[in-house]
Parts: structure tokens; C-alpha cells; sequence
């Protein structure tokens, strides 16, 4: 993955991209701090979190801004288990008949309908599907595939919690608010399942299980798991204060943080998790 | 179909506000009253166009946001029992990873439990239902299908719950939350179904062709939920 790539990918949507940051060499400072932390593979996405410092928050002005945004999410997961689907490198595991290969399929699907919908939603405001997806290394291994998706579906569930008030400030028009909760939680029963599968691949050695359990990624990127912008609204997957209540001790009873962080799930804002986005794929 | 099930919501829903007589918090939002004025207002909105006193025996959720959380308090209440009642009474044949498992869900039922039951005493505390009895007589507890059955029931129920209140909730706060919420209940959904049957996490029988959940009314929600709870639940004006 070329770094300097990344930040040219991202010059071209946001020309004062360098301006916002302090200077470059602070971002990369910052990213090699925490790839030498993390997993080869996960390392790229790390600098989601590097340029989420140095730009603003929520920047989507109306609905239509909302759907193009969850349309491009859309676009690729889709994609994304498409490549997953025709891959060589990944046919023993997702054999014909086996469960894995169902499990994509399925999911697949999802993401296809929810493509179909966007646009259909969206009409001649729908913005068009970017020339290609290239998501590196990811199809090199099962294990790879499984952490790559990981990281899209509970980036996905996130993006999607991220936006609920905005489109309720919107006046949420033909109700898309309801319809945009009925994709997040499909995304978060995806997101359970291929948590699972990776528990299942590995045989014991990743031991979480559907939900996430602090911040933890297990090999997926960090930045998936860590506080959006304002952190104060979209804090790390860790968090255990909800609505001024610290709940490790509520109502008589004590949780560990730990169980109070797997009951609930956080948003991101848009800035953060298309950032997050651009360093695991070149679109 | 796509853009029916997007842009075709009832009318009757875009209708109401013509028809419905201005309610007192209505008329403080005309008015301006700001979201610090909020918890006052829950507070002030009492019985007079509340409904809360109804038939004896009878559990009203009241109305507006206090409603909504009533709802999901209720709703929390009795997968907390559930579960509780799973741990203290193991199926017959469980692993040691499903009992892992199904301990964690029953810890974060509680604590969404502890968490309603405290956010509402703070913001309408004259206002909040009490402890529900729950009716698990049909579930047979040693048995591994009955139990998950009915988990898999009361998990989908959860997440079509929750998407069908999300556009009933007023303050952008509460709303957030309930998304924090539903997603878990949807990580819940999952695994329970794929310990059932695996692959089955989003099958057809709760995801449509358009890849949508399913969202639910609250009174469909309630039909659904009474034969699990002895005490008769009013949730008629439940975000109204």
C-alpha cells in the first residue's frame, strides 16, 4: 500500500487536505507510531484516524448528501464481496455448497438490494459507482478476506448509527429515517456472522464473538474501533458512559466495562469512516 | 418496488399532523421550548393527556419520548429475565461456548435494562413503568430449541422494534442511543439464529428483497411480546 498515494487519492476530493494537516510529516509520524503496533495488513487504514484529527466533522448538508454517502459505502461492500466471490485465491474456502460461500452470497445480495435502493431513492441525484475498488492485498488469504470484512461491516454499522440524526434534522423526508435503520441493523447481523466465521477460521485464537468487546479489533484496523470526530458524539467502541450514565455501576448492579462496551455500539461521522475507507481500498 | 418501499410511506403518516389536536408538548415545540426545556416538559406532561391512568392491572408507556423509552424499557425487561433465567438454568447439552455466549447477552439485556430504568427515572421519574412480571411458561428451559427459539423470537422482535420507534423519538440524543442499541440486538439476532441453523443470521424470513429489516409498529410489537408478560401493556400513545 503507497502512502503517498493515499494522501493524493484524498487530495482530489479535498484539495486543502494538506492544509488541515499540520504538515505531512505529522500525519506519517503519527501513522508509523501506530502501524508498528498493528497488523501489516490493517497498517494502511491507520492513517483514517491521522487526517480524521486534521479535518472537520460531520460534513453532509442534506439527505441527499446522507443517501450518496451510504450509497458509497454500498457501492463497496458491494464490489468488495463481488472480487471476494470470483477470487482464486479464495475458492477452496468458499467452496460450492459450503457454508462460508452461502454466507457471502447472502451477503452480497444484501449489499446489491441496497445499492438498487439507494439509487432508486436517489433518482438522477444518484452519484455514479466510482470506476473500480482496489482493495490490495485483502483476497490473499481466507483470513485476510474474513478481517477486510470485518472492518467494512462494522465500519458500515457505524457510518450508518453515525447519521440518524442528521437525517431527523432533515425533517427525515418519506421517512427515510426508518429505512436507513432497517439497513444498519442488516449490517450489524453481517457484521455478527463474519465476526463469527473469523472465530471459526481460527480455531480459537480470535475469541471474540458477534459483538465488539471494547475497542478491540483483533487484527482488523484500529481506526474502526477508535473515536469519530467529535469524539464527544462518536466516541471508541470502549466507551461506557451512554446519555450521562456510567454504567459499569447502574441501578445497584456493576458490569464490567468490558460487558458494557459489547451493549453498545457507537457511530462515526462521515469524515472519519470515508477516510477509513480511502486507506483500505483505491477508488 | 424499491422506491415504493423508500419513498411510499403511508400518507396517513404525513396526514397526521393535520388531524391530531395540538398536545401541550406540541405546543411548547411551536412555541420554541429548546431541548433544555425537554426534561421539563417530560416531567409536566402528566396525566391529563398521558393516559396513564387506565384500567386497573393495566401498564401504561405513556406518551411522547417517555413512551418510546418506556417501550424499550419493557421490552429490555423481559430479555433480561429471559436470558437471567437461561444462565440460571442451563439447556440441556449446552457447550461451554454457547454458555460463554448467551451469558455476555444476558449481561448487556441487563445493563440496556439498568440503563432505561435509570435514564427515565432522570428525565420522568413520576413517569416510568415499573417492574414487569414476566410469563416464560411456554418456554421449556432445558430444552436447547425451545430456549433459543424463543431467544432468536424476542431478538428479532428487539431490532424490529427499534427500527419501527427510531422515527417516534424527538430528542436527537435518545435517538442516537436506540441506534447504539439496535445493532447489538441485531449482533444478538444473529448469532442466536446461526446457532440454530447456521447461515441463517439474515435470512429471508427477516431481511426483504430490498435488503431491509424489518421495522414494526409498536402496537404489532406489543401483540407480539404480551404472551410473554402477565401484565396487560398500553402502548397506544407511545411517541403521540
Amino acid at each position: 500500500m503507497n502512502l503517498f498515494q493515499i494522501i493524493r487519492e484524498i487530495e482530489k476530493v479535498d484539495p486543502e487536505i494538506m492544509d488541515r494537516l499540520t504538515h505531512r510529516r505529522s500525519a506519517l509520524t503519527a501513522l508509523g507510531d501506530i502501524s508498528k503496533k498493528m497488523a501489516l495488513a490493517a497498517a494502511p487504514i491507520a492513517i483514517g484516524s491521522a487526517f480524521n484529527k486534521a479535518m472537520g466533522q460531520q460534513t453532509l448538508s442534506n439527505v441527499n448528501d446522507v443517501l450518496n454517502y451510504a450509497l458509497l459505502l454500498e457501492y463497496l461492500e458491494e464490489d468488495f464481496y463481488a472480487q471476494a466471490l470470483s477470487a482464486t485465491t479464495l475458492s477452496a474456502n468458499l467452496s460450492t455448497g459450503s457454508a462460508a460461500l452461502g454466507a457471502i452470497q447472502t451477503i452480497k445480495a444484501h449489499e446489491t438490494a441496497h445499492v438498487a435502493l439507494l439509487k432508486s431513492a436517489l433518482g438522477s441525484a444518484a452519484n455514479p459507482r466510482p470506476a473500480s475498488f482496489n482493495f490490495g492485498t485483502a483476497f490473499a488469504t481466507y483470513a485476510s478476506f474474513l478481517t477486510f470484512a470485518q472492518a467494512f461491516e462494522d465500519t458500515g454499522v457505524r457510518a450508518y448509527k453515525g447519521q440518524a440524526t442528521k437525517i431527523k434534522d432533515a425533517g427525515n423526508p418519506n421517512n427515510v429515517l426508518t429505512t436507513a435503520l432497517q439497513i444498519h441493523s442488516v449490517e450489524a447481523r453481517h457484521a455478527s456472522h463474519i465476526r463469527y466465521m473469523r472465530r471459526a477460521a481460527a480455531a480459537g485464537s480470535i475469541s471474540q464473538f458477534g459483538w465488539i468487546t471494547n475497542a478491540e479489533s483483533n487484527g482488523a484496523p484500529a481506526a474502526v474501533y477508535g473515536a469519530g470526530n467529535p469524539a464527544a458524539t462518536f466516541p471508541a467502541e470502549g466507551n461506557v458512559v451512554q446519555g450521562g450514565l456510567t454504567l459499569t455501576s447502574v441501578g445497584g448492579n456493576t458490569y464490567t466495562a468490558a460487558e458494557v462496551s459489547e451493549a453498545f455500539d457507537e457511530g462515526l461521522d462521515n469524515t472519519t469512516v470515508v477516510a477509513i475507507a480511502r486507506s483500505a481500498a483505491t477508488f | 418496488m424499491s422506491d415504493n418501499k423508500l419513498f411510499g410511506t403511508d400518507e396517513a403518516e404525513f396526514a397526521k399532523p393535520l388531524f391530531v389536536p395540538i398536545k401541550r408538548r406540541s405546543f411548547f415545540m411551536y412555541a420554541g421550548a429548546t431541548a433544555g426545556a425537554t426534561a421539563l416538559l417530560l416531567a409536566g406532561c402528566d396525566d391529563d393527556d398521558d393516559d396513564n391512568t387506565t384500567t386497573t392491572g393495566t401498564v401504561s408507556l405513556g406518551s411522547g419520548d417517555v413512551g418510546v423509552l418506556n417501550y424499550a424499557y419493557a421490552l429490555e425487561q423481559l430479555e433480561a429475565a429471559f436470558y437471567a433465567q437461561i444462565v440460571a438454568t442451563p439447556y440441556t447439552g449446552i457447550t461451554a461456548d454457547e454458555k460463554t455466549a448467551l451469558t455476555a447477552i444476558s449481561r448487556h439485556e441487563a445493563i440496556h435494562r439498568d440503563f432505561f430504568k435509570a435514564a427515565i427515572t432522570a428525565a420522568a421519574p413520576t413517569q416510568i413503568i415499573g417492574g414487569l412480571t414476566p410469563d416464560f411458561s411456554k418456554v421449556n428451559f432445558s430444552d436447547r430449541s425451545s430456549v433459543l427459539n424463543t431467544a432468536k423470537t424476542f431478538e428479532d422482535l428487539g431490532v424490529a422494534a427499534y427500527n419501527g420507534a427510531g422515527s417516534l423519538i424527538k430528542t436527537n440524543d435518545y435517538l442516537l442511543i436506540a441506534g447504539k442499541i439496535v445493532s447489538v440486538e441485531a449482533r444478538h439476532a444473529a448469532y442466536i439464529r446461526d446457532l440454530l441453523s447456521n447461515g441463517t443470521f439474515a435470512d429471508s424470513t427477516v431481511v426483504d428483497n430490498n435488503g431491509l429489516d424489518k421495522a414494526m409498529s409498536v402496537a404489532d410489537v406489543l401483540a407480539a411480546a404480551q404472551p410473554f408478560i402477565k401484565d396487560k401493556i398500553n402502548g397506544d400513545n407511545v411517541g403521540k
